[in-house]
């Protein structure tokens, strides 16, 4: 018999004056004891919803709207809360998403456990000190972390510890949803295994809630594509990974590569050996070239570049012997080596990858690059300008040559202000452009980053925009001072991947139709290959290899490089612990 | 421990810095009491010598040189000798501030701390239960009646609980025909006396505390942790008080910290409203009459009450909050 049973489920999304909206609709699918399942979606397919529901934790204004979930016979979707709750322990547990916040700040780790030993009382007095220990011990942490309180710990250890607490309640049934999204690459692929390894030696039947196809076809059994609320196949991994049904599925997977590859392509974006090229259609198979040791390494493809009236010719970015000490935290710490002597230059028009885990030291460089902060010694050049030394008024003139396009699309657009306003802002400021000139400039800039009708974008406020339209308008405020170089962060990593490979052809068209220069900053080796020329890899502040971007993840040298081309998931590669 | 220690050291810095700014501003201003009042007697013809010798040995003139009279005002600070009062002369100033004190402090101190608690168990209960009339009532309510200015509802209840309907004294914080003494006659008097100016300071500061608690709770209560301790199905009541309202309560402290603070200075309206022999009323007395050193005196307990006050506040968000220890 199954242990869960899901029968035309919807969760609907009821406020008050506001439409019903489904975010479920008409689910059903049975899980099996001790099975691995996937459930994969993009942001707004109903993924995270149904997994709220699946563990009766729907809040108002999310609802169940119809139909039953069989826990183990019983209709968990019309039980009284208390008697949920109740069942919680050996029933049904959740990892919640943001594992970051997922545990009282205020109260220590032993306590957390214990909480959960005291409210349902299955574990004896004496044994709670044992037990809290043996769950610490199960995923992998030494049980002086019970000791600690949440603040004390990195992002991977908390994110254990929420797994240990789920654990705690001796589930049948574990739904993680996005369990290691916030977490570092190299943590989250650690995170992965003990996940992995609890399930093998446990035997609790898991629901790994993913945007990432490529994560949960590297450790499930089976998957269950989910899109618009409705799960548009299911079917196992073998049969996803090889043969895809539903076009939706398709349109996901394609957007998977392997950096390694000789030729790398997703949808609009391919890289073949060591040259780059954006297409409309896909390239056609690449002849066989002979081993990369041997293949010449082409100059990178540098843009024609573009001269702006009245302004400066190109320049190149020179950073030579940087580094960057933090004073120590507290007194107790040792001051942070953030940067550590790196040099390099971005030519006019190149584009370089500045890759590493969180922690690494690349968004320090993008700051000391734009003058946010002052190396502790070392020079940045750019043309004449010190950048290293720069005040007030040299600022200006180097934001307008120099822009930034931020992480997280969300946070980098005040909310306040519609498109028009945010675009207007830096065009008055640094073209000196007024009224109607500035307006026209302003939905140029739309019309250059895609967004159209650009009349009707530029009227928009950010919470009318979906992430990836957010960010289009983060770049063209970047391009609104016409700049020579631009720095982006991590400009991909918030973005649903359907949306990805867009928001990079746009980047990689404007180097080469503007002739703006590119320091692309990231922890994904993938879209490095694909938009990059350079890469420089770095590893606790210092550069431990660099050089051509294909010959380079192609061919790794350094060990550390090797790990974060292991840490990406790769729905081919399947691990000893999947069924391929 | 260390935490207190520096907490104690900081205490004792701003202590001296406040000190020494009550020693230094009033140096910085031109003048003087005994210059102005020579200045008043010199309308009305020439002042004598002597008579400008009797003004400054009156008013007290600084001799020596601005350390000698730090070290002998850190001096007089210490052993809290703050001269004699004008207004009630011959009473020193010492003696009347710390009879007014208590009074202030029991009352509107302990008031204080009551529409606290009060206030913040019915926020979190109004979070908890949303929607429903355990958040309307106080909610709402709580609005209406901190709506009024305190000085009105302080007139609204002399006027018909005492005026109109006699059943509580209208001024005073006890009988005139008891004296202070510690007996359970005198214990009742008072208590019966500080009904109403109680009563006035609930009423208006009970609703911001109900509406701040509500507030930050219901922003606990969507945080993952709230979520995360319902998945694990611990009980609702250890989920709304030990996860969300613990938390939710870390930002009100500093809140309760400035109204402890407002405790001795900011009771003026509510003690002349009632005549209560406080803190407030003798700085409202002391103001009216221009009397110095009672002003010099009340301002430096005031500063003293809000540091106080404050490292209070440190101290209890160090207990509270696990973070802010390191």
């Amino acid at each position: 018999m199954s242990l869960m049973s899901v029968r035309d489920l919807s969760v609907v999304y009821a406020s008050k004056g506001a439409e019903r909206v489904y975010a479920v609709k008409d689910v059903s699918f049975d899980l099996q004891p001790g099975e691995f399942v996937g459930l994969v979606g993009e942001s707004g397919s109903g993924k995270s919803t149904l997994g709220f529901a699946l563990t009766r934790l729907s809040k108002p204004p999310a609802m169940i709207g119809g139909g039953s979930i069989l826990f183990d016979g019983v209709d968990i979707a019309e039980m009284d809360p208390k008697a949920v709750r109740v069942q919680r322990q050996g029933g049904f547990a959740m990892v919640l998403q943001s594992g970051m916040n997922a545990l009282n700040p205020v109260r220590s780790i032993r306590n957390h456990f214990f909480d959960i030993f005291e409210a349902h009382g299955h574990v004896a007095k004496r044994d709670r000190e044992a037990r809290a220990q043996e769950l610490a011990g199960k995923v992998e942490l030494p049980g002086s972390v019970l000791d600690r309180f949440p603040g004390e710990l990195s992002g991977g250890m908390r994110q254990r510890v929420s797994i240990a607490l789920a654990l705690s309640l001796e589930p049948r049934l574990m739904v993680f949803d996005e369990p290691t999204t916030a977490l570092d690459v190299l943590v989250q692929h650690a995170v992965m295994d003990t996940i992995r390894e609890l399930q093998k030696s446990m035997g609790f039947t898991a629901v790994l809630i993913s945007h990432d196809l490529g994560i949960v076809l590297e450790v499930t059994e089976r998957v269950m594509v989910m899109h618009e609320g409705q799960i548009v196949e299911d079917a196992s991994s073998a049969d996803i990974l090889n043969a895809p049904q539903h076009e939706y599925t398709r349109m996901l997977l394609s957007h998977y590569g392997d950096p390694r590859a000789e030729v790398v392509e997703v949808p609009g974006l391919a890289s073949r050996g060591s040259l780059r090229a954006s297409v409309v259609e896909p390239v056609e198979p690449v002849e066989p070239v002979e081993t990369i040791e041997l293949a010449p390494t082409p100059a990178p493809t540098h843009a024609p570049a573009r001269t702006r009236e009245g302004r400066a010719a190109h320049q190149a970015i020179v950073v030579s012997g940087v580094s960057k000490l933090y004073p120590r935290p507290s007194r107790a710490d040792q001051p942070v080596l953030a940067v550590d002597d790196v040099s390099f230059t971005l030519e006019p028009g190149a584009s370089m990858a500045l890759v590493g885990a969180s922690g690494s030291g690349k968004s320090t460089i993008a700051k000391m690059i734009t003058g946010i902060e002052h190396p502790t010694s070392g020079t940045i050049t750019f043309g004449d300008l010190q950048i290293d030394k720069v005040k007030r008024r040299g600022l200006k003139s180097l934001h307008r040559e120099v822009q930034m396009v931020f992480q997280d699309p969300y946070a980098a657009l005040n909310p306040l202000h519609t498109v028009e306003y945010t675009l207007t802002r830096p065009v008055v400021n640094y073209s000196g452009l007024r009224g109607r000139d500035a307006r026209r400039r302003v939905l140029e800039l739309l019309e250059t980053v895609g967004l159209t009708p650009v009349e009707q974008f530029a009227a928009r406020l950010p919470h009318q925009l979906s992430g990836g339209q957010r960010q289009r308008v983060v770049i063209a405020r970047a391009l609104a001072s016409d700049p020579q170089v631009i720095i982006a962060d991590e400009p991909v990593s918030m973005l649903d991947v359907s949306l990805r490979a867009g928001l990079l052809a746009l980047l990689e068209g404007l180097r080469e139709t503007w002739g703006v220069s590119m320091l692309y900053i990231t922890h994904d080796l993938l879209s490095a290959r694909l938009v990059t020329d350079q890469i420089m890899v770095l590893n606790k502040g210092a550069v431990v290899e660099s050089g051509n971007t294909a010959s380079v993840l192609q061919n790794p040298q350094h060990d550390y490089t090797v790990r974060l081309l292991d840490a990406i998931p790769n729905p081919g590669r399947r691990t000893p612990g999947g069924s391929a | 421990m260390r935490f207190v220690l520096n907490k104690v050291g900081l205490l004792a810095l701003t202590l001296w810095a406040a000190i020494t700014l009550n020693f230094l501003l009033p140096r910085l201003m031109p003048g003087s009491p005994a210059d102005a009042a020579l200045a008043k007697l010199a309308q009305n013809g020439p002042v004598s010598p002597a008579t400008k010798a009797a003004v400054e040995a009156q008013l007290g003139v600084p001799t020596g040189s601005m350390w000698e009279q730090y070290l002998s005002y850190l001096g007089s600070v210490a052993r809290f000798d703050f001269g004699v009062s004008y207004t009630f002369f011959p009473q020193s100033v010492a003696g009347l501030v710390t009879a007014a004190l208590p009074w202030t402090i029991i009352l509107v101190g302990l008031v204080t701390i009551i529409a606290f608690i009060f206030g913040t168990l019915l926020g979190v209960l109004a979070a908890w239960k949303r929607g429903t009339w355990l958040d309307t009532l106080p909610t709402v309510g709580g609005t209406f009646a901190s709506a009024f200015p305190y000085f009105w509802t302080a007139l609204l209840l002399v006027f018909f609980l005492g005026y109109v309907g006699g059943w509580f004294p209208t001024s005073g914080a006890f009988s005139r025909s008891a004296t202070p003494e510690f007996s359970l006659a005198f214990v009742g008097d008072a208590l019966y006396h500080a009904i109403l100016p109680a009563t006035t300071i609930l009423i208006t500061s009970l609703g911001g505390w109900i509406l701040g608690m509500r507030s930050t709770m219901i922003n606990t209560l969507g945080e993952d942790y709230v979520t995360f301790a319902e998945a694990n199905g611990l009980r609702p009541r250890t989920v709304a008080l030990r996860y969300a309202a613990r938390n939710a309560i870390l930002p009100n402290l500093t809140s309760f910290g400035l109204a402890l603070g407002a405790v001795v200075g900011g009771s003026l309206l509510v003690e002349r409203v009632f005549a209560y022999p406080g803190v407030g009323y003798l700085l409202y007395t002391a103001v009216t009459n221009q009397d110095y050193p009672l002003m010099q005196a009340l301002f430096l307990i005031i500063t003293i009450s809000v540091l106080l006050a404050n490292f209070i506040v440190d101290i209890l968000y160090g207990i509270l909050d696990p973070r802010t220890r390191r």
